[in-house]
């Protein structure tokens, strides 16, 4: 299982601050995105595109909460997945 | 072709009372379009030398959103530009809602008021005409209680009015003008006003409103409406901006105690997403501005309180009275914000100049009972008393009311070490220690501190790991801030960027079909440039000089605790940057024949 910390759009529609995802190794970020659509149906079409493999800007994924995943890279429950979101100003 | 929207300027000479109607050329709409390009211009013809921001000679301009009273949607806006009393430079600002979308049904574009009243006066454009009314009953009052008073006395609710409160009278250097509770709050234009004796600007209009080709324009605001009701801006019908706060905390990147750290113990009881969450004990209203389908504004109210007293929730707002002061309690936040609305100031700098306080009285040197309640972070009691005396220009809240910069030196002990501002603007509530680009352009913004023209806060965050080089992070700030004078131009709301797949050709597009003025995509950048070019050029003229392009002492020491600790703002990499900066603004001002090359080149030349 993986641990994930949700923020704003996606806290507010999971209602919860934390959802555990069915993942047993490390993911890519399609298969991650897809496997957060499955736990959280409610995510498409406001946070997970509807193609259920990205994110809907301004929703990111970040490691820690310190950096985003590189293209091609795996990760795993050890690396903290934040689904984090930014409402810039205006 | 011939500019299809309202295109009269009316300057008011507030000394003389007197006015004058003359109609712009095409050639200034194709030139400046409209909003801040066309109000930077009008400052740009007037501001020839250095001035006194609180002087007769300082004009005012409010100049018109060119898709205002159309049928584009989240475009109900107009530029407001002057001198600032708290930068000394080039302040031009945003306000939206009713007031822009008649400014442009009283046939205006643009709006210039120089001099000064000898007594307390609102400049009234009725229609056709133009009056100058005795305001001395309306002094004092706050400017939603301004409004209702000369509603009442015209006895129509559909004027419109833009007015100051309190702070502005008093010259409070932070202070905002007001309209149809919306505010442009930044830089001081309040106290512009207040100098002038004008207490109000008011409008009653009901013209129509031109458009070159309105099956386009009509086609184009449904597919903008559409898409801002989809899910590129359910972020702010839901949540508002405020939902940054927890975000920031959790990335490390929350400035807390005036700087002092990075991340805020109290953050999760002082973040408004509590209230909502909370229906049990708030009371959540939703406001926004006229024609705009995103209805961004969340205002919470405890359900035993007044609803008449819910306070607006930004994140910046919030951020400056809570984690900046070092205040965890929600309710004392949610009031310092209603209270700054009351005497019409801006919340950003209000927060910020009480937080320089509580550390100059932590370093004892300000007395702990200057407001009564003791002077410290976390005392969420002593913000009511410290905005009454700011706004009242009391005691040390009149060291307070000229801005940090000011009040540093005049505090002394070294104050100035811990005064967070740039060019005299205090910062808004991003850390630029671990922003770097945003860094940058906190350091170059025209305006000062300000992250809706430094916008490049947004390239950081959503990456914080990469590792650009200079030339990458000054191209990607020169073009932040060029982007955001597009969208200040044309006027949209930045919270609909997202709803556009190609800004600068769609918003070309949009700006051809309302105003019959061809533009395309390059001409949109182009006008953008020519812009910023101007607004450093003004400032240049004003005595601005590349050394002026500074952060704050504080911010180039290291943060002490979190996921950032460590991490500063580097000099030398600072100086770099610049560098770099400049060389590039230099090359793109070359091209485009512009007058600030001078000074660029010369800092590019810096050792």
């Amino acid at each position: 299982m993986m641990r994930v910390e949700l923020f704003g759009m996606a806290r507010a529609i999971a209602g919860a601050s934390h959802v555990e995802l069915a993942v047993d190794g490390p993911v890519d970020l399609r298969e991650f995105v897809r496997a957060l659509a499955d736990a959280v149906p409610g995510l498409v079409p406001d946070v997970v595109a509807p193609s259920r493999d990205a994110f809907v800007e301004p929703n990111l994924l970040l490691l820690d909460g310190r950096r985003a995943v590189r293209d091609g890279e795996r990760f795993d429950r050890n690396d903290n997945p934040c689904v984090l979101f930014l409402a810039s100003g205006g | 072709m011939t500019y299809a929207g309202p295109r009269d300027l009316l300057e008011i000479d507030l000394t003389r009372r007197t006015w004058r109607r003359t109609p712009l050329g095409d050639d200034v709409f194709a030139d400046a379009l409209g909003g801040v390009g066309l109000a930077v211009r009008l400052i740009d013809e007037r501001v020839r030398g250095p001035l006194d921001p609180l002087g007769p000679e300082n004009p005012i301009v409010v100049a018109a959103g060119p898709f205002a009273s159309t049928p584009v949607p989240a475009a109900n806006k107009h530029a407001l530009a002057t001198i600032s009393p708290l930068t000394g430079l080039l302040n031009e600002g945003l306000s939206s809602s009713h007031f822009s979308a008649v400014l442009r049904r009283c046939g205006l574009a643009a709006i210039v008021v120089t001099g000064a009243a000898d007594a307390w006066t609102t400049v009234a454009v009725d229609g056709d005409r133009i009056r100058f009314e005795d305001a001395s009953s309306l002094a004092g009052r706050s400017a939603r209680d301004t409004t209702k008073a000369i509603r009442e006395a015209y006895g129509d609710r559909s004027v419109r009015v833009c007015a100051i409160g309190a702070a502005g009278e008093r010259g409070v250097r932070f202070a905002a003008v007001e309209n149809d509770g919306r505010q442009a709050g930044r830089g001081g234009t309040g106290a512009v006003f207040g100098a002038k004796k004008l207490k109000a600007i008011v409008l009653r209009g009901r013209g129509d409103v031109a458009i070159a080709d309105p099956e386009a324009t009509a086609a184009f605001a449904k597919m903008l409406r559409e898409r801002a009701l989809g899910p590129k801006t359910t972020k702010y019908r839901v949540l508002g901006t405020s939902a940054n706060l927890r975000v920031l905390q959790r990335m490390g990147q929350l400035p807390t105690r005036n700087f002092g750290a990075a991340q805020f113990d109290g953050a999760e009881r002082v973040t408004p997403e509590r209230a909502r969450e909370s229906k049990e004990t708030y009371v959540e209203l939703r406001a926004g501005c006229a024609g705009c389908p995103v209805q961004c504004e969340h205002l919470y109210v405890r359900k035993d309180r007044d609803r008449r007293r819910a306070a607006a929730s930004e994140y910046e707002s919030v951020w400056a009275f809570g984690p900046n002061c070092g205040v965890d309690d929600l309710d004392a936040v949610l009031d310092a914000i209603g209270r700054c609305d009351e005497h019409g100031l801006d919340t950003i700098s209000t927060g910020s100049a009480i937080a320089f306080a509580m550390e100059c009285a932590e370093r004892s040197l300000v007395p702990h009972d200057a407001f009564g309640p003791e002077l410290r972070f976390g005392n969420g009691a002593v913000l009511l008393p410290a905005i009454d005396a700011i706004a009242a220009r009391r005691g040390l809240g009149g060291v307070l009311a000229d801005g940090v910069r000011i009040a540093a030196r005049r505090i002394g002990g070294g104050a100035e070490r811990f005064a967070m501002h740039c060019k005299g603007l205090e910062l808004p509530g991003y850390e630029p220690r671990a922003l770097p680009t945003y860094a940058l352009g906190l350091a170059t913004c025209t305006r000062g501190a300000c992250h809706n023209r430094a916008a490049t806060y947004d390239k950081d965050l959503r990456d914080p790991s990469s590792e650009p080089d200079d030339a990458r992070r000054a191209r990607d700030a020169i073009e932040a801030e060029d982007r955001a004078v597009a969208w200040d131009s044309l006027v949209l709301c930045k919270f609909v960027r997202d709803c556009f797949e190609d800004f600068d050709e769609e918003g070309a597009a949009l700006w051809t079909a309302v105003s019959g003025v061809p533009l395309d995509g390059a001409g949109l950048r182009a006008a953008a440039q020519r812009t910023w070019e101007r607004k450093r050029a003004i400032n240049a003229r004003l005595g601005w000089t590349p050394d002026d392009d500074v952060l704050p002492p504080r911010l180039f020491e290291a943060i002490a605790h979190g996921p950032n600790a460590g991490r500063r703002v580097e000099r030398e990499r600072l100086a770099a940057l610049q560098i770099e900066y400049e060389r590039q603004r230099s090359v793109r001002g070359a091209r485009a024949g512009a007058t600030n090359a001078e000074p660029a080149l010369r800092v590019a030349q810096k050792p």
